[in-house]
């Protein structure tokens, strides 16, 4: 474990992602509305390099909606490329089975840098 | 204390014409299907050869009785009559339903000396208002233990046009038993591929049918609606239950998103809600590997015993947990399907 620079705060907005050469498989750094979380780019299912995926929201049942579903935790799920394995970033818990996680990581800001602890 | 419970006993009218006897005047003389009347016909009959006599095969209820407690050491028989298949005119189909529950509490209920003989309220999930109508007209009978409904449906049971039945159903404690109810009505292909070719292909893949029911009550959350909600397949299959779960589960962990009410993996529906009779036709052809084949996905809790008798297929307790470990033959004679229709009660005092 090392606390590497990661970029400035202003190349890392709200909605954005940097791939960070840590360890084997890399970790993803995420600004989330304002706030910094780091995951494995590394599926617990199979490998697969999970920062390359799609981050979205996810569904949660809401029996009174239309189609039965509401869109919650917009910007904050991480889909595997692979399998659409659903992670919650700022957790690295997966949403169907909280058994299955990615091992998340600390990131701080100092000085306008931001550095990951990997 | 051990016991067997039967839970899958096909008793029969003596003749076809008897069931005449229980239709109202309105229905007497209507077209109805014989039994043993469609095509995929086992070799010399669906039953078994020394059975046929002067009745039909199981028609008799102190034969039934011989056989199944003398002889065959049964404690408790579960009877789930046929109705002769769907038919396109499903009002008609539900007074065919109503009128083999009468007969069944005439001939079989109230009549039995032996007290060991529990029954099906049979209705046709076709006719939703009349299923729910039987549901309430024999719910409370005491001797009524589940209601029963054909395999062969034209639409999977987890859709919500059948909801209020199973609603029903459940509200009134009774299990639903799902058993292949063959006629010469209104069906699809017996496979999802289309029509075997002959009969041995129809016995061995019919029972997959089960699954698509299975699937659908989980996946379109009916079970999750209805915890009390309760499934008997009854024609077995039940080894064919783990890999078809292990792939159901593994599309929902890459598909929740669909289904939200889906909330836990589907696998994790069947202790509470899905129950298997056992089948001449199933598991491992040997019968060493049975105990460990039994251990995947905790089957043993699943399974109860039933002959299918008269059944050409009818299996002895016996042979139904050939190369079972104790912990395993308990659950499956008599201590799932005791839990599931509440009979171990009244047996514990009287038999040890």
């Amino acid at each position: 474990m090392q606390r590497r620079p990661v970029c400035a705060i202003e190349d890392l907005p709200p909605g954005t992602m940097k791939l960070v050469e840590a360890g084997k498989f890399g970790v993803g750094v995420y600004n989330i509305d304002g706030s910094l979380y780091a995951i494995a780019n590394y599926c617990s299912h199979e490998g697969a390099p999970l920062c390359a995926g799609y981050v979205r929201g996810t569904t949660e049942f809401a029996p009174e909606a239309p189609g039965q579903v509401r869109y919650v935790r917009e910007g904050r799920v991480a889909r595997c490329p692979w399998h659409n394995w659903e992670f919650d970033i700022t957790s690295g818990v997966n949403l169907a089975d909280p058994q299955k996680r990615v091992r998340t990581y600390e990131v701080d800001v100092s000085d306008g840098q931001v550095y990951l602890i990997a | 204390m051990s016991m067997i419970i039967d839970a899958n006993v096909q008793p029969h009218f003596r003749y076809n014409a008897e069931i005449r006897h229980y239709l109202s005047s309105a229905h007497k003389l209507r077209a109805i299907p014989d039994v043993e009347q469609q095509w995929y016909q086992a070799p010399r009959g669906d039953y078994r050869q020394d059975l046929y006599g002067d009745g039909y095969p199981g028609s008799d209820p102190e034969t039934v009785a011989r056989h199944l407690f003398d002889d065959g050491g049964v404690d408790y028989a579960i009877l789930n009559p046929l109705t002769r298949g769907n038919i396109a005119d499903y009002l008609l189909n539900s007074r065919i339903c109503a009128a083999v529950n009468d007969w069944l509490v005439d001939r079989w209920l109230e009549p039995d000396a032996t007290g060991r003989f529990r029954g099906t309220i049979r209705i046709n999930p076709e006719d939703v208002k009349g299923s729910l109508a039987e549901i309430e007209r024999l719910a409370d009978h005491p001797k009524m233990v589940q209601v029963g409904v054909p395999l062969q449906s034209r639409e999977p049971y987890g859709k919500p046009v059948f909801e209020p039945i199973w609603e029903a159903a459940a509200g009134h404690g009774l299990p639903v038993a799902v058993h292949v109810n063959g006629g010469n009505g209104v069906d699809y292909a017996p496979t999802f591929a289309g029509h075997a070719y002959t009969y041995p292909g129809y016995a061995a893949f019919m029972p997959l049918n089960s699954f698509v029911h299975l699937a659908t009550l989980i996946i379109e959350g009916m079970f999750g609606r209805h915890p009390d909600l309760r499934f008997v397949f009854a024609d077995g299959g039940y080894d064919l239950l783990t890999p078809l779960m292990w792939r159901l589960d593994t599309f929902w962990m890459s598909m929740r998103d669909q289904t939200p009410w889906v909330d836990r993996y589907p696998s994790e529906y069947l202790p509470n809600h899905v129950r298997y009779c056992t089948s001449a036709l199933d598991g491992p052809t040997d019968a060493s590997q049975a105990e460990r084949w039994m251990d995947f996905t905790e089957k043993a809790d699943l399974l109860m015993y039933g002959s299918s008798y008269p059944h050409w297929s009818t299996a002895t307790p016996d042979a139904a947990v050939a190369g079972l470990n104790s912990g395993q033959r308990e659950k499956v004679l008599w201590r799932n399907a005791s839990d599931l229709y509440g009979v171990a009660a009244e047996v514990e005092g009287s038999l040890t």
